[in-house]
């Protein structure tokens, strides 16, 4: 595994960037919403499709262990408002992802709702966000 | 009066009409001057966006649209028991967990009202007798008419009867006939089949809508309550968003349960 795949979880308290109102169909209970971590991984795959896209990221933990990291989108049609296309993402693809992290301490979280989508950056290049 | 099968028909054709004309007005929008030429010429207020929510709100309680205290409405007691069983994704009951939300568990039909709070645009078709709301999610959509009043005894249905009047700038929608199975938001808050609607649209401004909604059921609340949602006029064309079952089963399995599971030691 790349030696790119390191770490990298940092948090920034204190930010409320998705609305609670008009973000996932099933709400965001599930997530720490006043959390953002930053995972630095590789795209093992881009799910372009309802109700959520989803992207699996390989990120390497504290110990050096890999785990698959599920992030959730928004819907498709949404996500094209954003700028984004089903070709966004590609497995191989080195990522820098923000997300609100589960607060069950499950590798999921949810980076992109109607009114916010969390840093994606992408081989070195910014993706859309808000 | 026409037959099912020929009102669907003239419906369609309608739709496939008035589809290009949508699409230019959403690509070029009107300009102050055409909006007034529009008006004057058939004194009727063009509502076509698409409409896109404005930051959006959970409940209809005009008192707490975030549904912090989603309790609070003046429910009776056959609504209270209706709420209580209720696991929503949103507002202070929400949860994660043993989800009963109709359009998360089964893709039913979310009801008029709750589409208000999606984030995926509606657009109108106005004509002379009728009026068609089309929401982009999941392709729903409903006719105003104009030119008759409610059945005597209409069916219960997912969408109801409505009907509808200018009212100076504003269009005034009356519905009944609903089915009494959908929420009327996205906190749980329930209705009966005796819900009586009114929604009154109004442009604030050339790409401002503004909608208020009265809610009247004697069978679920004491008291008549009205709420209000802002909208935007969106440059994205109208899409559809589908709700596949498989497609939410498969994301359940995926993504809920994963959340859902006892906190990890």
């Amino acid at each position: 595994m790349k030696s790119k795949l390191s770490i990298a979880i940092c948090v920034a308290a204190g930010l409320l960037l998705v609305s609670a109102s008009t973000s996932a169909h099933h709400g965001t209970s599930g997530y720490d919403m006043e959390k953002v971590i930053t995972l630095n991984g590789t795209i093992t795959s881009f799910n372009w499709s309802n109700p959520h896209c989803l992207v699996h990221i390989d990120v390497k933990d504290s110990k050096g262990d890999v785990k698959d990291w599920i992030i959730e989108l928004a819907a498709p049609t949404l996500m094209s408002r954003n700028g984004w296309t089903k070709d966004s993402l590609k497995p191989g693809d080195d990522v820098i992802a923000e997300t609100h992290p589960a607060k069950n301490g499950a590798t999921t979280g949810l980076s992109g709702a109607s009114t916010a989508l969390l840093k994606f950056v992408v081989n070195g290049h910014a993706l859309p966000s808000h | 009066m026409p037959n099912c099968k020929t009102r669907q028909t003239i419906i369609l054709l309608v739709i496939s009409v008035f589809s290009t004309a949508l699409h230019a007005q959403t690509t070029a929008p009107k300009s102050s001057a055409n909006m007034q030429e529009t008006r004057s010429a058939g004194h009727v207020p063009d509502f076509s966006g698409p409409w896109a929510v404005v930051g959006g709100a959970p409940s209809w309680d005009p008192s707490d649209p975030r549904g912090a205290k989603p309790d609070q409405l003046p429910m009776t007691p056959w609504a209270i028991e209706k709420f209580k069983a209720a696991r929503p994704p949103f507002g202070a009951k929400a949860t994660f967990e043993a989800v009963n939300d109709p359009v998360q568990k089964y893709c039913d039909p979310p009801g008029i009202t709750r589409l208000y709070a999606y984030p995926w645009q509606f657009a109108l078709i106005q004509t002379p007798g009728v009026v068609y709301l089309l929401y982009e999610f999941t392709g729903l959509w409903r006719p105003i008419w104009l030119d008759r009043e409610h059945p005597k005894n209409p069916d219960s249905t997912w969408m109801g009867d409505s009907i509808g009047k200018y009212e100076g700038d504003v269009l005034v929608i009356d519905t009944v006939g609903l089915n009494g199975k959908t929420w009327i938001d996205q906190v749980g808050h329930p209705h009966s089949d005796a819900l009586h609607l009114i929604e009154r649209l109004r442009r604030v401004d050339q790409d401002t809508l503004e909608v208020s909604v009265t809610f009247d059921d004697p069978k679920a609340y004491t008291n008549a309550f009205t709420g209000k949602r802002t909208f935007k006029r969106s440059s994205s064309p109208m899409e559809v968003t589908v709700c596949s079952l498989t497609e939410m089963q498969s994301f359940d399995d995926e993504v809920m349960k994963t959340t859902t599971v006892s906190p990890k030691k």
